[in-house]
């Protein structure tokens, strides 16, 4: 530091999106919660494939959840309605488990009172929006990808069946994959609005996260015989849509969804922390 | 231009005025001692500076600019309430992310550089979690001076120290106004301390500013006294009341006020009968200012 002269010169853009998002990987990789959670989302996977396999006390084995490896990570046609716990138990489990994890990392932010350096330095509260939008979508892909070999290497042990469309599954993971930006700036625009409140934010998350309201919505809708499709333009019904039959329209659908609704909560997360005392 | 250039600010929590349409200017490169009972609004300003809270209306200017300018907010550094450290990293790893934060390009160099300041050197390593209150202001401190802040706002930095954290932090702070020319918003409940650094003063009440001086003003309206002590206190405070219209008793010691000649005191009392065992020549403090100035308000 020298002696102060009292030039004022504004950061770019560029500028302080990069200062905002290094503090924000800084942290992700210093901390544990990141690697515990990459070794939740390997274990899960696991651990639902192998107790499925294990005989029951009385020595019968239980009916395996999976006859494919491949259905570990997605389901072999859109399931909006979840009629066995094998429907739910695959990749979108890392939605729900990245909702506790985003709500962990930015409800120390407040807990800590680090994001008041955050917002002294920052006057536009977009930046800590996009930037906590943005390292959360990346630890929920890194979930993704650990899923991915968890929930594979268990279903290889335990020996299902390998058969699979490759490009189907290449773009069933990069649609979940994709669907982690929108995933996460959910969980990021309702940990803004319940910040002074961590057990609701992780409680939040977690409601969000199953996808309660959009498994509601398509028991309506098959009820009424109403076509399902439009259930893909939300987050869950999205990512549901990412299955073993996906094709490139799929993955585009993804791309939409995900993009659009990242903007939607980034614009009402802003909003909110503009209009709102942050601190 | 002024550092800070407050007008008609106003902020409430449901209903009730924390701060109301307060006004304040702290010159560039002044120790700004904010003074005010507890729940008087000082916090509540801070925050509103800091951009940590909305206001309700008024306006804001740091260095003649609008306070949410990201030029000029990028040059605040603040210390409110607490370091805001994330307890299970070490002090190093939360320098750094403050560092990364505001873009520095030698981040190690400028984190031993304000680790050298604040006396924290050989600490780095240490868990912000495993560090004493002291050291955690001090770490707070040494956050908000990262980068080449202009001006620092610490809410009640000194609080809870002891006399050598108290001694440390004081010599930190004129150090960095003196060789960094940072201006310096400071609210303090220990008026002693405050006193020995602040080069002005705004005192807050019930949200609003009731009075801004600088240090030379609020030497100036400070009153003066002899203080004194007699065996027959009683008998020489009537005799001392007769001539001099402001005498009060203090913890045994009779107060004579704005007379400064000691000699003339002691020949009034020895003419009276009543032997001196001591006297001196005193000014009142900026705490019993303070108290002075508070009883008045409360009396209006």
């Amino acid at each position: 530091m020298m002696k102060n002269d009292l030039k004022f010169r504004s950061p770019t853009f560029a500028e302080r999106i990069r200062g905002m998002l290094g503090v924000d990987f800084y942290r992700l990789f210093h901390t544990p919660v990141f690697y515990i959670f990459l070794a939740i989302s390997a274990i899960i996977p696991a651990m639902v494939s192998a107790m499925t396999m294990m005989p029951d006390p009385e020595g019968n084995t239980m009916e395996p959840l999976y006859s494919n490896v491949w259905q570990i990570v997605a389901a072999s046609e859109p399931l909006y309605v979840i009629k066995s716990i094998a429907d739910y138990a695959n990749m979108n489990m890392v939605f729900i488990f990245g909702g506790i994890m985003v709500s962990i990392f930015i409800g120390h932010d407040y807990k800590s009172g680090y994001v008041k350096q955050l917002f002294t330095t920052h006057a536009k509260k977009q930046d800590y929006m996009m930037s906590k939008t943005v390292v959360c979508a990346f630890a929920m892909a890194c979930m993704c990808i650990s899923y991915l070999i968890g929930g594979t290497a268990a279903g290889l042990l335990v020996g299902y069946e390998t058969d699979v469309n490759v490009g189907s599954l290449l773009i069933a993971i990069l649609g979940k994959i994709v669907m982690s930006l929108g995933w996460a700036s959910l969980y990021t625009f309702l940990n803004i609005i319940f910040r002074r409140y961590f057990g609701i934010s992780i409680a939040s998350s977690f409601f969000f996260g199953t996808g309660i309201l959009i498994i509601g919505a398509a028991a309506v809708v098959e009820n009424l015989s109403l076509p399902a499709s439009f259930l893909n333009l939300f987050l869950y019904g999205s990512s549901v849509n990412a299955c073993l039959a996906s094709n490139i329209w799929t993955l585009l659908i993804c791309i939409g969804v995900s993009l659009g609704w990242t903007l939607v909560y980034n614009l009402l997360g802003t909003r909110l922390l503009y209009k709102s005392d942050v601190y | 231009m002024n550092a800070i250039e407050i007008r008609g600010l106003s902020k409430s929590f449901r209903g009730m005025y924390a701060v109301d349409h307060l006004n304040m200017t702290v010159p560039v490169g002044a120790i700004y001692g904010f003074i005010g009972e507890n729940g008087s609004g000082k916090s509540t300003t801070e925050k509103l500076i800091c951009g940590h809270l909305v206001p309700d209306g008024g306006e804001i200017r740091l260095f003649g600019r609008d306070y949410t300018e990201p030029g000029v907010r990028v040059r605040v550094g603040a210390l409110i309430e607490n370091a805001g450290c994330f307890p299970g990293s070490s002090v190093y790893q939360n320098l750094m992310m403050q560092a990364i934060n505001l873009n520095l390009k030698n981040r190690d160099e400028e984190i031993h550089r304000v680790l050298k300041i604040v006396r924290m050197e050989e600490h780095a390593a240490l868990k912000f979690k495993k560090c004493s209150l002291g050291m955690k202001q001090r770490i707070g401190i040494a956050m908000a001076l990262l980068g080449d802040p202009a001006l620092l706002i610490l809410d009640e930095p000194i609080n809870g120290l002891d006399t050598d954290g108290m001694r440390i932090m004081r010599e930190i702070l004129v150090d960095i106004t003196q060789n960094y020319g940072c201006t310096v918003l400071i609210s303090s409940h220990i008026l002693g301390e405050l006193e020995k650094i602040a080069t002005h003063y705004g005192i807050i009440r019930r949200g609003k500013m009731i009075m801004e001086l600088s240090a030379r003003e609020m030497d100036n309206r400070a009153q003066v006294f002899v203080s004194l002590k007699t065996r027959d206190t009683e008998g020489a405070k009537a005799a001392l009341s007769a001539k001099y219209p402001g005498v009060r008793e203090e913890d045994g010691y009779l107060r004579v006020y704005d007379v400064d000649d000691t000699a003339s005191v002691v020949d009034y009392l020895m003419k009276n009968g009543h032997a001196v065992s001591e006297i001196q020549k005193n000014k009142i403090g900026l705490e019993e200012y303070y108290v002075e100035l508070m009883s008045q308000k409360e009396d209006e």
